[in-house]
C-alpha cells in the first residue's frame, strides 16, 4: 500500500493524432494519480492533431476530475508542445511523458525520488529498439562528441520522460530560446539531475521506426543550439587557411621573381584551390547553420498559440440517480475517496 | 374584476429582485417580495466576487465594458456605504495564454476611457517578470455584501415594499380573472396570492419556477463555483489583483468578512450543465445542497502563486459556493448582458436574469421603458 502524498503533481503528455490510445493512456495515469498523490493535474497538449483525438479528450473531461487540455492552434512539434505545458503548469513536481512510450506506474515511484534531493530526474530509456546500425552508431559519436568536445551533459538516451521540479521549471520558463530542446535546456540550468532507467512500452503497437535524416536534424539542432564550439572551430580552420593562402602568396611572388619553370605547376594550383574551396564551403556551412538559428531567435513572435483550454466539468450525480439516497450517490461517482493529507 | 392581493410581486430578495420592487413601489401601492432564505442578499447576491465592475473586466465585450463604466457611478452615489474604496486595485497582463496584450489593454481602456496608470514599482516587483508583461493600477471597487443588505432592508421598510422570507414558491399561474397567481410554501402551510404583474428573479432558480409552473425554460448554463476566502499576507491586504485575460485568478477585499476572496476562471466553476430541455434541467438549489463540496484552493493558489509568489503565504479560511447563471450567448465574448423576458408564457409574468451587480441600472431603464410604454401601473 503507497502511502498518499501531500505533495502536487502535474504530469504533462502533448498528444498528437493519438485517438487510438489516449482512453487507456488517461485512464491509467488518473488510476495512478489518485491512488498515490492528494493534489495533481493531467494537463494533454494537443499539437494539432486531425483525427478525433480532442473528440475523445472531450468526453474523458467529463468523466475525470482535474483534467486540462491546451490546444494549439497548429502543429508545432513535441519541444514546443511542452514549453507550452510547462508554461502552463501549477505542480511542485512536474512529470513529462509521452503517452505510446513511457509507463504511468512509474510516476510516483520518480516523483519520490525527485523529492528526496535530485530536483530533476532524467528517463533513460534501456535499449534503442528500432533504431539500426548507423543511427545507433551516430547517436554513440553524438554523445561523444557533446561529453569530450562540449562538455555538456547529456544523458545518454534519455528521453522526454523526465521530472522537474517547481525550481526547474520556474528557472526553464525564463528562458526565452525558440530552439527549444528540453534536454540541453535542463543541461543549461544546473541544478541536481539524476536519472532512472526504465523500458519504454508501445502502446499503440506500431513499430515506428526512426528516420535517419530527422535524427541528424536533431543531433545538429541540439549541437548548434548548446554550443558554440562548430563556429569556433571553423574560426580556426579560417585562420589556418588564411595563414596557409598568405604563405602560399609568398611562394608566388617568390616563384614570379626567382622562379624559373613558372608555367608548370598546374598541380599545386589545383590542390591549392581545393583545399581553400572545401574550408570555404566548410566555413559557409556552419556559418549558415548559425544564422538560421540567430534569424529564428530574432523572430519577436510568440513560440506558440493556444487555440483554446478546456477543462474538466464532471457532473457528480446526473438525473437519473437523483432517486438514489445521498451516501451510494457519493459512492458511487467519481468523487475521489477522502484521503488525508500526509506530511 | 376578482381579488388581487398586490400590483407587483416580486420572486427574488437578491439584489435584482429588491431593486426591481424598489422601482416598481415608487408608481404603485402595493409591492411583495418573496425570499426563499431567511433574509435577502444571502445567495448570489452575497456570494460573489463582491466587485463593482468598472469595464476593465471587460476587454473582449466593448458593450458590456461600456455599461459598467455608465453604471459604477450610479453605483457609488447610491450605495454610498457599502463601497470600499480603501485599496488599491491592480489589473496585471499576462504574458503567456492571454487573450490580450498590454498594448491591447491600453488601447482598450483608453477607448472606453476608463483610468489606468502603470503600477508603481513596488507593486510591479511583486509579480514574477517571466509571467506577467505588464501592471496597472485601474480604478475599480469591492461592495460591501452584508452593508448592503441592511441598506436595502432600510430601504424596503421606508419604501413600504413588503417582505415575507421562509417562501418557497411553488408555482405561478394565470386565475380566472386574467391575473396572476403565485402559489408558495411557507412553514408547511400552502398559501397564494394574487398581483398583476409578478417578476421571476430567482437567478439560478429560474428555470424551476418555470417548470413547477409548467411555462417553457430559458436555455441557461449553470456552474457549482466556488470563492475561497483567505487571508492573504500583509504585503497583499491593502490591494485586489485580477489577472487578465484568461484562465488565471483574481484576489479581491470581500469586505463582509474581512478577508480576501481568491478566485480562479479555471478553477471556481467545479463543473457546469446546461438547462437547454426541461430533461436536463437540476434544481440548482438541490445541486448546491448536495454536489461534494471538495475545494479547488490548493489548485488555485498553486498556480496564483505562480505569478504572485507572495499568496503562497496566505491562509485558507473557507469557501463560498454558489450556482452561478450565465446566458449561453455570453460564453464566447465573456459579455455580461441581462435577460428581460416580458411576458415569459403569461402576461405581465417576467423573467429577470443579471450578471453582475451593477445590471441593476439595465433592468431598471427596461421597467422605465417598459413604464413609459404604458405598462406597470400608469
Amino acid at each position: 500500500m503507497t502511502t498518499v502524498c501531500d505533495c502536487f503533481v502535474s504530469v504533462l503528455a502533448p498528444v498528437s493524432n493519438d485517438s487510438r490510445i489516449i482512453e487507456d493512456f488517461v485512464a491509467e495515469v488518473m488510476a495512478v494519480l489518485q491512488e498515490n498523490f492528494a493534489n495533481y493535474e493531467l494537463v494533454l497538449v494537443d499539437d494539432g492533431s486531425n483525427d478525433d483525438t480532442v473528440m475523445k479528450v472531450t468526453e474523458l473531461l467529463k468523466r475525470y476530475q482535474c483534467i486540462r487540455l491546451i490546444r494549439l492552434s497548429r502543429k508545432f512539434g513535441e519541444e514546443i508542445a511542452l514549453s507550452a505545458a510547462l508554461d502552463s503548469a501549477i505542480g511542485d513536481f512536474v512529470v513529462l511523458m509521452r503517452p505510446n512510450w513511457d509507463p504511468p506506474q512509474l510516476i510516483p515511484e520518480i516523483v519520490q525520488k525527485a523529492r528526496e534531493g535530485t530536483g530533476i530526474l532524467f528517463g533513460i530509456r534501456n535499449n534503442r529498439e528500432g533504431d539500426g546500425m548507423i543511427i545507433r552508431a551516430g547517436a554513440w559519436l553524438f554523445y561523444l562528441y557533446c561529453e569530450k568536445v562540449l562538455k555538456i551533459n547529456l544523458p545518454k538516451n534519455s528521453t522526454q520522460f523526465r521530472v522537474l521540479s517547481r525550481q526547474a521549471v520556474n528557472a526553464i520558463m525564463q528562458i526565452k530560446v525558440r530552439h527549444r530542446y528540453l534536454r540541453t535546456l535542463i543541461a543549461h540550468i544546473g541544478f541536481n539531475t539524476g536519472n532512472f532507467i526504465y523500458r519504454p512500452i508501445n502502446r499503440s503497437g506500431r513499430t515506428q521506426t526512426r528516420n535517419l535524416l530527422k535524427v541528424v536534424n536533431l543531433g545538429i539542432n541540439i549541437i548548434v543550439n548548446a554550443s558554440r564550439h562548430p563556429l569556433r572551430a571553423v574560426s580556426w580552420f579560417g585562420v589556418i587557411a588564411g595563414v596557409l593562402n598568405l604563405l602560399y602568396t609568398g611562394f608566388a611572388v617568390y616563384s614570379y621573381l626567382f622562379g624559373e619553370h613558372v608555367a608548370s605547376g598546374w598541380t599545386s594550383l589545383s590542390l591549392q584551390n581545393a583545399a581553400m574551396f572545401f574550408f570555404v564551403f566548410l566555413i559557409l556551412t556552419v556559418l549558415s547553420e548559425y544564422i538560421g538559428h540567430i534569424l529564428i531567435e530574432s523572430e519577436d513572435r510568440p513560440l506558440y498559440y493556444v487555440y483554446e483550454e478546456r477543462n474538466s466539468s464532471v457532473l457528480i450525480a446526473d438525473q437519473e440517480r437523483k432517486n438514489v439516497a445521498r451516501n451510494s450517490i457519493e459512492d458511487e461517482f467519481i468523487q475521489p475517496a477522502p484521503r488525508k493529507m500526509v506530511g | 374584476m376578482g381579488r388581487r392581493d398586490y400590483e407587483a410581486l416580486v420572486i427574488g430578495g437578491g439584489i435584482v429582485g429588491c431593486s426591481v420592487a424598489l422601482y416598481l413601489k415608487r408608481h404603485m401601492d402595493k409591492v411583495l417580495i418573496l425570499e426563499g432564505e431567511a433574509s435577502i442578499i444571502q445567495r448570489a447576491s452575497f456570494v460573489n466576487q463582491a466587485r463593482v465592475h468598472n469595464g476593465y473586466h471587460y476587454p473582449k465585450s466593448l458593450l458590456t465594458a461600456l455599461r459598467s463604466r455608465v453604471n459604477l457611478p450610479r453605483f457609488v452615489s447610491e450605495y454610498p456605504d457599502c463601497i470600499d474604496q480603501s485599496f488599491e486595485k491592480y489589473y496585471a497582463i499576462a504574458s503567456h495564454f492571454s487573450d490580450v496584450n498590454v498594448k491591447q489593454f491600453m488601447a482598450f481602456c483608453q477607448r472606453i476611457e476608463a483610468p489606468l496608470e502603470p503600477a508603481p514599482a513596488a507593486i510591479r516587483n511583486l509579480f514574477r517578470s517571466e509571467l506577467v508583461e505588464g501592471v496597472f493600477r485601474v480604478q475599480e471597487y469591492a461592495f460591501d455584501a452584508a452593508r448592503l443588505r441592511e441598506g436595502l432592508l432600510a430601504r424596503l421598510r421606508d419604501g413600504g415594499v413588503e417582505l415575507r422570507t421562509n417562501c418557497q414558491v411553488t408555482k405561478v399561474l394565470s386565475s380566472a380573472s386574467q391575473e396572476l397567481e403565485v402559489h408558495y410554501e411557507s412553514k408547511g402551510e400552502q398559501n397564494s396570492v394574487v398581483a398583476e404583474y409578478v417578476f421571476n428573479c430567482t437567478y439560478s432558480q429560474l428555470n424551476q419556477i418555470l417548470i413547477k409552473s409548467g411555462l417553457p425554460i430559458i436555455p441557461l448554463k449553470q456552474e457549482f463555483a466556488e470563492v475561497a476566502l483567505v487571508e492573504v499576507p500583509v504585503t497583499l491586504r491593502h490591494i485586489g489583483v485580477t489577472v487578465m485575460c484568461g484562465p488565471f485568478f483574481s484576489t479581491m477585499p470581500f469586505p463582509a468578512r474581512g478577508l480576501h476572496t481568491l478566485s480562479h476562471v479555471r478553477y471556481t466553476p467545479h463543473h457546469s450543465w446546461q438547462d437547454i430541455t426541461e430533461h436536463d434541467c437540476r434544481d440548482a438549489a438541490e445541486h448546491l445542497k448536495n454536489a461534494p463540496r471538495r475545494s479547488n484552493y490548493p489548485h488555485m493558489v498553486m498556480d496564483a502563486q505562480r505569478y504572485l509568489p507572495s499568496l503562497r503565504d496566505s491562509r485558507y479560511v473557507d469557501s463560498l459556493w454558489e450556482i452561478k447563471t450565465v446566458l449561453p450567448k455570453s460564453e464566447v465574448d465573456d459579455s455580461r448582458p441581462i435577460l428581460f423576458g416580458r411576458d415569459h408564457g403569461l402576461k405581465n409574468f417576467t423573467c429577470i436574469l443579471g450578471g453582475k451587480i451593477d445590471n441593476i441600472y439595465d433592468i431598471l431603464d427596461e421597467l422605465e421603458t417598459w413604464r413609459q410604454e404604458g405598462g406597470l401601473g400608469q
